[in-house]
């Protein structure tokens, strides 16, 4: 149980420490190993399709 | 060498000698320094980010910085981010004795994911999906309770998707009434025992500092 909990406790750590906070334009790509992680540059394309939803609707 | 950059402090005093210091400004940022050559995807080095992250809100509040920013010198740091000083200091100012915390509860009926032959362009698909994550629902019953218990005890709070599954609800809190933010949430937890969900924190101005949240 307490196992479980330090596990939910990692994880929720790394899920605030990758995917929150300010996005400093022009850096998007993290690697790991040979794998870029495009999550960044993903994040900016959903703003934007985000701003496209809204002017849309105008 | 390389510098990966945590956050934006008001004070060098509130980052030295937890991390090192990057002034840009009038503000100054922390950063751990790692070798050119050594990846950021490093299992390592994002738990000792995570654990300096932490090291540095117990000491004060600051703008986090997500991660996944390094820059070489402070001349660098200052023409990616001179632009947002003047933001940050205000940011910083006003929310000074506050924190951040995390509601995550899990979705009453999660939706589901749209297939990709369904739609004939990609950018259709890609509306759809981003669409998709913003339909998650939580029992009505639970985030009334969480109205009643949680969001009186905010300065600021903001009901947020991420995701098909949960919902999230982000809350500015002053760092005297985290006891009482822990506490209801034990008191919503005993209230609503069929709803999954997680509170988490303190954490730094993540939600709040992030413009395109807005």
């Amino acid at each position: 149980m307490a196992d479980e909990s330090q596990e939910i406790t990692l994880l929720e750590t790394l899920d605030h420490l990758l995917d929150r906070g300010v996005v400093i334009a022009g850096e998007a790509t993290i690697s790991i190993g040979d794998v870029d992680l495009l999550y960044l540059g993903l994040n900016i394309v959903l703003a934007n399709i985000d701003a496209v939803a809204r002017s849309s609707q105008k | 060498m390389k510098w990966v950059v945590i956050g934006a402090h008001l004070k060098r005093e509130d980052v030295e000698p937890i991390a090192n210091v990057i002034p840009i400004g009038d503000l100054f940022l922390s950063a751990v320094p790692i070798d050119d050559d050594r990846p950021l995807g490093d299992r390592d080095l994002l738990m000792q980010v995570a654990d300096v992250r932490a090291k540095l809100l117990d000491r004060a509040t600051f703008v986090a910085i997500r991660y996944g920013f390094a820059v070489r010198d402070a001349a660098e740091a200052t023409s990616k981010c001179g632009g947002l000083t003047t933001r940050w200091r205000a940011l910083i100012e006003a929310h000074r004795d506050e924190v951040e915390m995390t509601l995550k509860i899990a979705a009453a009926a999660p939706t589901a994911r749209p297939n990709r032959h369904d739609f004939s362009s990609g950018a259709e698909y890609m509306r759809a999906l981003h669409a998709s994550a913003h339909t998650a629902d939580v029992d009505p019953s639970f985030r009334d309770g969480v109205e009643r218990a949680l969001v009186p005890l905010t300065t600021q709070h903001r009901w947020m998707h991420r995701d098909r599954s949960s919902m999230e609800l982000a809350m500015l809190v002053r760092r005297r009434d985290l006891e009482k933010i822990l506490d209801a949430g034990e008191k919503l937890r005993k209230e609503f025992a069929a709803v999954p969900f997680l509170l988490s924190g303190p954490w730094p101005l993540e939600v709040f500092a992030d413009d395109h949240q807005q």
